[in-house]
């Protein structure tokens, strides 16, 4: 009982690190070139993009703790091979999502299959599951990690959205515009993290 | 022959700038790619040139090996990817025979560049490249991103800890939060406006000149 216990505990506390602690944007800015391109563009659903990084992430890190654990510390150049072991992980969550998604019968399957490329192929996800790899986290731990650097970035996403619209008024500066104004409000929010946490993410 | 020349720039300034990959439609300052590296990792000199260096092996034959495989590859997104994957291996090896162990520096970052929007991101055109337009255009856009790279490193080494490239220029580092990502985010913002408000400038001068030559 207190083995359960004791896994959930880490469980949680490994997602409540990652969505605040160490978020994704705030701390290692991973993902963050597809996050000021979602922001101002209105042909992707930003809802539907962080559904499917959660999903993708939800997926593959499992896949890539297998991965790691049988394929890639049993081989002594590891390091070479590690993005092109991790990248087919991804893309083999990519098909377990889109299989689930079809079989399921979601209304929105095909905004899904649009945006799932988009969502899988990012730093966020391969930056997330190369962190639970090279630190060598258990399988508690990296289900923890990675559905806490989903709901990370989901919430990174959520707050640059909200800040947008302050930020598109007519007191910025013309050459602020855009994202370098993005780009400070995201420095101003990496910058309360760091002064909650007191020191720099791991990379 | 300078009136002429001016009024062909002035004419034609988006069609060029399209086309320029370095200064006027950098892909950094104009489109915000590859932002994670430059933010985290290019603190100083040093990680900007390792950095660098990575980005000079991987962009171009990517991108090259890339146009070749979706050809057969129907889904473009994965082909880019593997084919950065596998470009990485040799790309791995160089590095650790140029810089040793100094490669650890760059962290997740370094294989992180396999799915790097800079490196990947034509796989979202819906028509595949020709390898003659990939070699060119990677070209380019690599020298576009070496030299941000470059400058934002030496500018956070500069402004952090008063150095360049290790050696001393000033006692004290005026900025020390620009060691930090959220230091780097404001030095990279700060850049873009800088850069943009010089081609504006530039955008401007063009246009009164040509109005002075009519």
């Amino acid at each position: 009982m207190s083995a359960v216990l004791q896994s959930v505990s880490t469980f949680f506390l490994y997602a409540v690190v990652a969505v605040f602690a160490q978020n994704a944007v705030f701390s290692r800015a991973l993902g963050v070139s597809r996050l000021v391109k979602l922001v101002d563009d209105d042909s992707t659903d930003s809802r539907v993009f962080c559904l499917c990084l959660c999903l993708v992430q939800l997926v593959s890190a499992p896949l890539a703790y297998l991965a790691n654990k049988y394929i890639l510390l049993a081989l002594e150049w590891h390091s070479l091979i590690r993005p092109l072991v991790l990248l087919l992980c991804s893309a083999a969550a990519l098909g377990i999502v889109v299989v689930a998604v079809t079989l399921l019968k979601v209304p929105i399957a095909d905004k899904i299959a649009r945006t799932l490329p988009m969502a899988t192929f990012n730093c966020a996800v391969i930056g997330c599951i190369l962190l639970t790899t090279i630190q060598n986290y258990s399988l508690g731990q990296t289900m923890g990690f990675a559905l806490g650097s989903g709901l990370g970035y989901t919430l990174a996403v959520m707050a640059v959205t909200e800040g947008q619209r302050k930020l598109q008024g007519r007191t910025v500066p013309n050459t602020f515009r855009g994202l370098p104004v993005t780009l400070l409000y995201i420095a101003v929010l990496a910058l309360a993290i760091y002064g909650f946490t007191g020191h720099m993410a791991a990379y | 022959m300078w009136a002429k020349r001016i009024q062909y720039l002035n004419e034609n300034f988006s069609r060029i700038a399209k086309r320029d990959r370095i200064f006027l439609n950098n892909p950094v300052i104009m489109s915000g790619l590859g932002l994670a590296p430059l933010v985290v990792v290019a603190t100083n000199g040093t990680n900007a040139l390792m950095l660098s260096v990575a980005v000079l092996l991987m962009l171009t034959p990517t991108r090259v090996l890339a146009s070749f495989v979706s050809r057969w590859i129907r889904f473009r997104a994965l082909a880019y990817c593997l084919c950065a994957a596998v470009v990485y291996m040799a790309a791995y090896q160089c590095m650790r025979q140029w810089f040793d162990v100094q490669v650890v520096l760059l962290g997740i970052y370094l294989p992180m560049l396999v799915v790097e929007p800079i490196i990947i991101k034509r796989y979202e055109r819906a028509t595949p490249e020709k390898w003659v337009t990939a070699l060119r255009k990677g070209l380019l856009t690599t020298a576009g991103y070496v030299l941000v790279i470059l400058l934002v490193g030496m500018l956070r080494e500069l402004l952090s800890a008063g150095t360049l490239f290790g050696q001393e220029i000033m006692q004290a580092g005026l900025l020390p939060m620009a060691a930090l990502p959220s230091g780097g985010f404001v030095v990279l913002a700060l850049l873009c406006a800088v850069w943009r408000g010089a081609i504006n400038v530039l955008k401007k001068w063009l246009n009164m000149e040509a109005k002075r030559y009519q």
